[in-house]
């Protein structure tokens, strides 16, 4: 697998979460579908293989551990991302952080409200404490490294 | 003998009616509070509050023989030889960072090693470090065996290393474990060393004897019996507290003070600086009450009952790789799902309203040489029911489910 494979599939995969998941994930329904929901969307991510699982890509703040891999595209100036966890309810929600942060522009990322769209999605419910502190932690790393270019 | 009531025992528990969808197995974090704990400290904020020695007036001098009088009812409950053995702490940690720091120099010089458990708390391990790299102190770890129990002949090995002293837990946080430690303890002494026992998992499985346990310093925190947060005790053997050196300084712990030095209090004031957790020890003194009124045999014989009836049930759940040891276990169950992080299963519980606990359970080193990211950890008590060991393995049966369609 390379960062290009990965970065493709990841892509491939945010669509199909868009277009199936996030608009299922609006409905009400029990506790159980939702997380049913939520594990389902995050194994569509490909994982990140073992090797690639670098230290220098390991983000802190998560009862879980979660990786996060970053590729500029220069000529559009877009920034693409691939995310791992080894839980998959974080797995889960980073994976609709992904479906509204991949593929933008530095700009467009820097005044993107994540939490009015994680709002929108009635997941907060779902966002303990660890796991609330996880995806912010994810957030700022994304936001580190986009604007590192 | 009458059997152990276990739904009248439960009663006394406010907590439980306040909140009834709960299913609490996080014990091995903090135990509820009976009801005659609660009130005890709003008898004291209500009826008797006023600080402790140093006072003229009466209100201060029955504040005084209140928590004087708390102090014998530990003193009596671990069998130490006289109240001024027992040091009010803030809680487990506060007893370890006061040994750690008092016996460098006074018995600790550069050069001596220390031996801890692989089974040990961060509060056995981290204050230790703290002094002891400072101070060039050698610090040893008894490791496990292949099935987690404390590897025995390794330990009689570092002994042979004669180390100044010898700090275990009672029983292990993590794992459940009830240690050996009559005969731990014993070789120990035999070894030369001082011994020091972490009784914070401990104290709610077996009551000590500390004149006939070897252990010179014994600690725990009341929270964990019932008892409030934010004090508990370091018990010492009067020789050996004389020997520690004053973590804190100021207040009742001295004697005379001037700009050119101070002379430090008789015990246990000396290690008692500042205005003690005064409603949290008569709180300690109502916990120790309340639970000498029952027999500690039917109540462990009781939580027998209830972990076996967990690991039955965990034999019919797919995917389930036990942790912690079926036998000499004091009511901690700690185990994983394969394939799936713990803090996922928690979260599922968690929607199911039972309480448990997901992650390494400050024992990070220990989870190192189980090679686990963390684990989930079911911490029984004598106020939990047969119907809520049923509950709460029919909630793990689906949170598996869900994890793995």
């Amino acid at each position: 697998m390379t960062m290009a494979q990965l970065i493709t599939d990841t892509a491939t995969a945010l669509t199909a979460i868009r277009q199936q998941d996030l608009p299922q994930l609006q409905q009400p329904q029990d506790w159980q579908s939702k997380y049913r929901l939520l594990m389902q969307l995050g194994k569509k991510l490909p994982p990140i293989p073992e090797k690639m699982r670098q230290n220098e890509w390991l983000v802190k703040g998560c009862e879980s551990r979660a990786w996060l891999l970053h590729y500029y595209d220069s000529r559009t100036e877009q920034h693409f991302f691939v995310l791992d966890s080894d839980a998959r309810i974080v797995k889960g929600l980073l994976a609709i952080m992904l479906c509204f942060v991949n593929g933008l522009t530095r700009q467009e990322i820097s005044t993107l409200d994540l939490q009015r769209s994680f709002d929108s999605l009635n997941l907060k419910p779902y966002l303990s404490q660890s796991r609330g502190n996880g995806l912010n932690a994810m957030v700022n790393r994304i936001k580190d490294v986009v604007a590192a270019h | 003998m009458s059997v152990f009531d276990a739904a009248a025992f439960r009663q006394q528990f406010p907590f439980f009616r306040e909140q009834p969808a709960w299913i609490y197995l996080d014990n091995a974090a903090t135990t509820h509070k009976p009801q005659v704990v609660i009130d005890s400290l709003v008898q004291f904020y209500q009826h008797d509050n006023s600080n402790v020695h140093r006072g003229t007036h009466q209100l201060s001098q029955q504040a005084t023989s209140q928590f004087e009088e708390a102090r014998r009812t530990v003193q009596q409950f671990i069998n130490a030889a006289e109240p001024a053995e027992i040091v009010f702490t803030s809680g487990t940690t506060a007893a370890f960072n006061q040994l750690a720091f008092g016996l460098m120099h006074t018995v600790l010089q550069a050069g001596d090693r220390i031996l801890i458990s692989a089974l040990e708390h961060h509060a056995n391990i981290v204050p230790w470090q703290l002094h002891c790299q400072r101070h060039g102190v050698i610090i040893d770890v008894i490791p496990l065996t292949v099935d987690r129990q404390l590897d025995q002949a390794a330990y009689q090995t570092l002994l042979d290393s004669k180390p100044k002293i010898v700090s275990l837990t009672q029983v292990s946080n993590a794992l459940g474990n009830v240690l050996p430690l009559a005969q731990m303890l014993s070789d120990a002494k035999a070894a030369g060393a001082m011994t020091i026992v972490d009784g914070a998992q401990g104290i709610a499985w077996q009551r000590p004897d500390v004149q006939k346990l070897p252990a010179d310093f014994y600690c725990f925190s009341a929270h964990k019996l019932y008892g409030p947060t934010g004090i508990g005790v370091l018990y010492g053997k009067r020789a050996y507290l004389e020997r520690l050196t004053p973590l804190q300084g100021g207040g009742e712990m001295i004697e005379h003070v001037s700009f050119s030095g101070s002379r430090f209090n008789s015990l246990p004031a000396r290690l008692e600086a500042g205005t003690p957790h005064i409603a949290g020890a008569l709180g300690l003194a109502q916990a120790i009450k309340f639970i000498s009124g029952f027999d500690a045999q039917q109540i462990n014989s009781y939580k027998g009952l209830l972990l076996k009836a967990f690991h039955n049930g965990l034999q019919h759940i797919p995917g389930i790789q036990l942790l912690s040891s079926r036998h000499d276990n004091a009511g901690i169950v700690t185990l994983n799902i394969q394939g799936e992080h713990p803090a996922d299963v928690a979260a599922l519980l968690n929607e199911q309203h039972i309480a448990v606990r997901a992650g390494s359970h400050c024992a990070m080193p220990l989870f190192e040489q189980l090679a686990a990211p963390g684990a989930l950890r079911f911490a029984f008590a004598p106020y939990n029911q047969l119907t809520e060991v049923e509950q709460c393995l029919a909630a793990l049966a689906q949170a598996v489910e869900i994890l793995t369609v």
